[in-house]
């Protein structure tokens, strides 16, 4: 789909290179996104799903990870909440690898279960919160947590690894800009951003020729807060702050900064506890301006290059869509629905769901049960309309 | 999807026909569906259920049957009267069984007591009128199926929708078993908001004039009535509140949309006006068309159910299928378990009934899930009031009005 896009857009640009004439391009964002997942897809029956246009969708997720000693996955949980508004029939799934799923805190319906499905169906009178509380296999969702944890016990001390997992790399695009207009985009960008709003779609006036640069690297960032408790106080930690036999830390992973952290902890007396919470973040060192209060300032001031004013936009934008697809692990059925979901990994031991999970096993739910990487409807749909608008530009 | 898997099913019947020399046809093995309903005891419940099976059967029959591997079956469909007795239900059970049936459909009759034996054979039930609370249970009666508005929904339903109105509610049930579970939930329902109840009286069925109870009820300050009951305890109830000129607004279970009531009342049809019942809706958002065009196939095979009574302007109603249509859903249900399951072995269809979705004759979706076999969703429960005979939608209910009424007159 990518390289479709960007076959499309030098194919659009050739014809208006030789004119030299300006040409509108599509910047990216709100979608589509780089990868299919999240939200998670799995191999089933094909979803069906019925939520009129006049109902809207709001999903607030709270991802709970359950690890090991040596931060490795033992346990998956999601507890999504759905908010509809409006009025009408809703039916559709969630599709996820579940194990179980039970009606999360304030559910005003219970989900149904199937094979890879979360179902959801009933009437909407203005406002109904669809509440589940879903046990996932960990195996084929791990691959889409945001975060890696690699925890080491060594003698006389402890050492925590985080790496932020969500790099991807992207088709990017150069070209002839305007400083003023580039300006502009990156303020209005920065102002989505920091909002904490999803991207609206923008375009970049471009003169001649749009060319393909080498692809980029994209992460969404991360902020992550950690605490570690220990059985004993710790004699020194590099990468977090002692309280009492307590260490904590806080980073952003990403967003001009590592993809990567390491907190070393001298003694401690073994193994912590560990609670940590990572949350998809705004760009926010990227899209500071240099010098001013603004980008369209900052241009004013002194002569930044468009070239590189144009590359900022286009990562930085890159980077919110990474970080808008980390909002909803799990599906959410309104596509323009606002999105948020908050990642919680804890020391667990296994299977802690098992309380919830049922009973009885289940033939064909074996854990060679694959995840496919299927473009989302949506993507697919949003890809095309974005297509459409570079033609039509 | 359906459509996709008869027409496989059908080019699979192609192609094995010009595989043979002789051209002779595969004879379709016969796939058993127990009906069991009270043909003696409710004799308009029995005969829609039955009705609604045999027209799902029948088009799948027409249609050359359906495929499983290398057979080809076709639909039976086995009826067995169980006179509203859990006995005999038990007696029709194991008939069946021995019979081979893959499912058994009924009004729920007996279900207490013949779920597990069908269980043991691997066979599915499915309850088709009967809302029960208790008789459908995912984790404990895993080879119970329902579809039909459940006694929790609609009392949920009229908790929703009467309590915000301000009404001073006596809640009444008669004394029969469906009056009994009808009250125990509708007194959950209304047990946070105690000061919406005026009165809780339970009424005998069977009893023609409830002039005493009605009398009472009238005296506690009531000034609604949700009864909960058999149709003729809803007559009875209506002709003597009205023949005292008490003129207050009834509202009952699916029972109140029953014929019977009408044609007990067809001297008095103003008493019939303002009597409101809740049950499954019979249309989906996308309109009547769906539920209109089952209607005609309905009525094309069995004729139109009578009400026998007419409109003031002297058109003869009609009572719409609605039971039908939950027994002709299920069996589109089973079919899509069938195809999902690859077989006919009653274990592995029962564990595919978990599994599927098919279009209802409504236009909604019907199918159930590991967690719930409840094919209507209690947000499916709808409010309808009579007016002159015929019935239509609430305006005054979110669900209710936006539903299209349905044509119940014939000239």
């Amino acid at each position: 789909m990518r390289r479709l896009l960007a076959a499309a857009a030098l194919a659009l640009a050739a014809p208006a290179a030789a004119a030299g004439a300006v040409q509108q391009v599509l910047l990216p964002g709100p979608t589509p996104y780089p990868t299919p997942s999240p939200p998670l897809v799995t191999v089933g029956p094909p979803p069906w799903a019925n939520l009129p246009f006049r109902i809207h969708a709001r999903s607030e997720q709270r991802v709970l990870a359950g690890v090991d000693g040596r931060g490795h996955l033992v346990s998956l949980r999601v507890l999504q909440r759905l908010l509809l508004t409006g009025v009408g029939d809703y039916q559709f799934v969630v599709s996820a690898p579940v194990e179980d799923v039970r009606p999360g805190p304030g559910s005003q319906s219970q989900p149904g279960l199937r094979r890879g499905q979360i179902l959801w169906s009933g009437f909407a009178s203005k406002r109904k919160l669809l509440s589940a509380d879903a046990v996932l296999r960990p195996k084929p969702a791990e691959p889409f947590l945001p975060l890696r944890l690699e925890g080491d016990t060594e003698s006389g001390g402890y050492t925590l690894r985080l790496e932020n997992t969500t790099v991807t790399s992207q088709a990017a695009y150069t070209g002839a800009g305007f400083r003023n207009e580039l300006a502009r985009l990156l303020d209005r960008t920065r102002l989505e951003s920091l909002a904490g709003s999803r991207l609206s779609t923008a375009y970049v006036e471009l003169r001649g020729l749009v060319r393909a640069t080498r692809r980029t690297t994209v992460a969404a960032p991360l902020h992550v807060e950690g605490k570690l408790r220990f059985p004993e106080r710790p004699k020194s930690v590099v990468g977090g702050t002692i309280r009492g036999s307590t260490v904590t830390f806080s980073t952003v992973l990403g967003d001009e900064r590592p993809l990567n952290y390491r907190l070393d902890v001298r003694g401690g007396g073994g193994a912590p506890r560990l609670h940590l919470v990572a949350r998809p973040t705004a760009v926010v060192r990227m899209l500071v301006p240099p010098g001013a209060s603004s980008w369209v300032e900052a241009v004013r001031r002194r002569p930044l290059p468009a070239k590189a004013l144009l590359q900022r936009v286009l990562e930085a934008r890159m980077q919110l869509v990474r970080s808008d697809q980390y909002q909803a692990f799990l599906n959410n059925p309104d596509v323009a629905g606002r999105n948020r979901t908050v990642y919680v990994y804890k020391t667990a031991a296994a299977s802690p769901g098992a309380a919830t999970a049922p009973s009885r096993p289940r033939s064909g739910d074996g854990s060679g049960w694959l995840m496919v990487l299927l473009a989302a409807g949506g993507t697919v749909v949003a890809a095309g309309a974005a297509l459409v608008g570079w033609a039509h530009s | 999807m359906r459509r996709i898997a008869f027409l496989l099913a059908g080019l699979a019947l192609l192609a094995a026909g010009c595989g043979k020399s002789s051209g002779a046809k595969d004879a379709a093995e016969h796939l058993v569906i127990a009906v069991d309903v009270p043909v003696t005891g409710s004799p308009y419940v029995a005969q829609t259920i039955r009705q609604g099976v045999a027209l799902a059967a029948s088009n799948l029959n027409g249609g050359g049957g359906m495929r499983v591997g290398s057979k080809s079956y076709e639909l039976t469909v086995k009826l067995y009267d169980n006179h509203l007795s859990a006995r005999r239900a038990v007696q029709n059970a194991r008939r069946a069984l021995e019979a081979g049936a893959v499912t058994i459909v009924t009004d729920g009759t007996g279900v207490d007591a013949t779920w597990e034996l069908a269980r043991r054979e691997g066979v599915s039930i499915c309850i088709t009128y009967d809302g029960g609370t208790g008789l459908v249970d995912a984790e404990t009666r895993p080879n119970v199926f329902r579809i039909a508005p459940t006694n929790h929904g609609i009392a949920f339903r009229y908790a929703e929708y009467l309590i915000p109105q301000k009404l001073k509610v006596a809640l009444l049930a008669d004394d029969s078993a469906y009056g009994r579970e009808g009250a125990a939930d509708v007194t959950r329902a209304f047990a946070s908001n105690p000061e919406a109840v005026a009165l809780r009286l339970t009424l005998p069925a069977g009893q023609t004039d409830l002039t005493p109870q009605m009398l009472r009820a009238r005296r506690s300050g009531a000034t609604a009535l949700l009864l909960w009951g058999q149709p003729p305890t809803i007559a009875a109830a209506l002709s003597a509140a009205r023949s005292i000129g008490w003129d207050v607004p009834f509202y009952t279970p699916p029972t109140g949309g029953d014929p019977f009531i009408r044609q007990q009342l067809a001297d008095h049809p103003d008493w019939v006006d303002g009597l409101t019942f809740a049950s499954g809706r019979m249309t989906a958002e996308v309109g009547t068309a769906p539920f209109a065009s089952f209607q005609s196939q309905y009525e094309a095979a069995y004729g139109a159910d009578r009400v026998g009574v007419k409109t003031s302007d002297g058109q003869a109603v009609l009572q719409p299928p609605e039971f039908a249509m939950y027994s002709y859903d299920f069996v589109h249900v089973l079919v899509a378990a069938i195809t999902h399951a690859a077989s006919v072995e009653p274990e592995k269809v029962t564990a595919a009934l978990n599994e599927v979705t098919t279009q209802g004759a409504n236009g909604d979706e019907r199918g159930f899930n590991r967690h719930s076999h409840e094919g209507v969703v209690d947000d499916d429960v709808y409010f309808a009031r009579f007016d002159d005979m015929t019935f239509a939608p609430v305006p005054d209910d979110p669900l209710s009005a936006t539903l299209p009424p349905i044509q119940q007159t014939r000239g």
